[in-house]
């Protein structure tokens, strides 16, 4: 079963009342980020690190090959330290954003058609499609009210997530697909980590959706 | 040839000189673990932590007043520029941090300014940033103000502290009484 928001809180300690009232009264809904990734090696061992679920305090989490690395993928092709998602409070905000930096020296890091060089930084919106080294993330943001810390939430697709853009395309608006179930997988049937087949969709009100640009998509796909 | 001729060159680095006050440093030894005039090299990658834990801050103020992570500096690229910029991040969730007129809350950050005042509580920053061309490697180097650096709109030079090497022998070599100008506290 997919992990339920409601259970995903942190307790803000309040020293002088009852436990069961901090509980109770204290407990505030994390951030979630809802995080599908996608390799196109088959049965690679890219994602053995990938935990189900993460949670990670109000430091940037890293993502990379090296031992440091929070979320830790298995490419040789990757930095160690390849990019980094920190969390931060907008001025008057109540919840918190997120800033993409790239970390790497060698690659590069797409998100919503961009292109970040070492560390160059973008801020995310509410959902955001992001590339490098093969590996293709989308990244949905769910927020929480607490500061404390945040949770990421994985989910291995086995089909693409972001596609590129043929030449004979017209419209100017790009559509991230929908998940489709692997082939023989049965109707329903969920991967192991069991949730996010449903389309994507922006969150409503929040962050604002960075508008998909139509951008040649580089290397950083395959 | 020699190792000096055969050798890389040089990049320039960017450095943030930074010159620290606060009114009771001399009484309480709150600077004593900051190296001065020491320029220390740091990766870019690296987010710089300012506080009282020893174990997480690489700078580190000996006053429980001051938050276990007081702020953070780090370096990031705009786009199309050839230099490093900083952003400054506020991490207390007691004290609010001011830069220049600017005020940030917990977990507020902002680009930080070539030229700026950081204040929190009664403490006060003057950092000045000098471009370099590496992206690879930044310098910190602290130097100490014995006097306010906040004077109503002017930022005034201070006169450096003699280069000594440590806060302690800074401090010995001064037995002179500090002048206090009436509208300083």
């Amino acid at each position: 079963m997919p992990p339920n928001l409601g259970e995903l809180t942190a307790a803000v300690p309040e020293l002088d009342a009852p436990q069961e009232v901090r509980l109770l009264s204290m407990e505030r809904p994390l951030t979630v980020l809802r995080v599908s990734l996608h390799h196109p090696t088959p049965g690679s061992a890219t994602f053995a690190y990938v935990p189900p679920q993460l949670e990670h305090d109000a430091s940037p989490l890293l993502v990379g090959r090296g031992p440091d690395a929070h979320l830790r993928l298995q490419l040789p092709r990757l930095s160690r330290q390849h990019l980094s998602l920190e969390p931060y409070l907008e001025k008057g905000g109540t919840r918190l954003a997120f800033s993409l930096k790239a970390l790497s020296r060698k690659g590069s890091v797409w998100v919503n058609g961009l292109t970040l060089r070492f560390l160059e930084q973008v801020t995310l919106g509410a959902v955001n499609r992001v590339a490098f080294s093969g590996v293709q993330m989308v990244v949905r943001i769910e927020g929480g009210t607490s500061l404390e810390a945040f949770v990421c939430c994985f989910h291995l697709s086995p089909s693409p997530l972001i596609y590129r853009l043929r030449a004979e395309e017209t419209d100017e608006r790009e559509s991230v697909p929908q998940e489709q179930p692997p082939p023989g997988a049965g109707h329903g049937a969920p991967d192991h980590l069991g949730f996010l087949h449903s389309p994507l969709q922006p969150s409503p009100g929040g962050v604002p959706e960075i508008p998909l640009q139509r951008e040649p998509l580089d290397g950083s796909l395959s | 040839m020699s190792s000096f001729e055969d050798a890389d060159t040089e990049e320039m680095v960017t450095c943030l000189q930074m010159t620290l006050y606060h009114p009771g440093h001399q009484r309480s030894g709150i600077f004593r673990s900051i190296k001065f005039f020491n320029r220390e090299k740091l990766p870019t990658s690296e987010v710089v932590k300012f506080g009282r834990n020893s174990h997480t801050c690489n700078y580190i103020f000996q006053d429980k007043q001051v938050s276990r992570v007081q702020f953070s500096l780090q370096v990031f690229k705009k786009f199309n520029s050839s230099v490093v910029s900083f952003e400054i991040k506020n991490m207390s969730k007691k004290t609010s941090l001011l830069v220049d007129n600017k005020e940030l809350g917990y977990l507020n950050k902002m680009d930080l300014p070539d030229k700026c005042m950081i204040r929190f509580g009664d403490y006060q920053f003057l950092v000045e940033k000098e471009d370099g061309e590496s992206l690879e490697f930044f310098e910190i180097q602290f130097s100490l103000s014995k006097k306010p650096l906040l004077q109503e709109n002017n930022w005034l030079s201070q006169e450096p502290i003699p280069e000594c090497g440590s806060y302690s022998s800074c401090l010995t070599q001064n037995n002179s009484p500090m002048e206090v100008g009436e509208n300083e506290w």
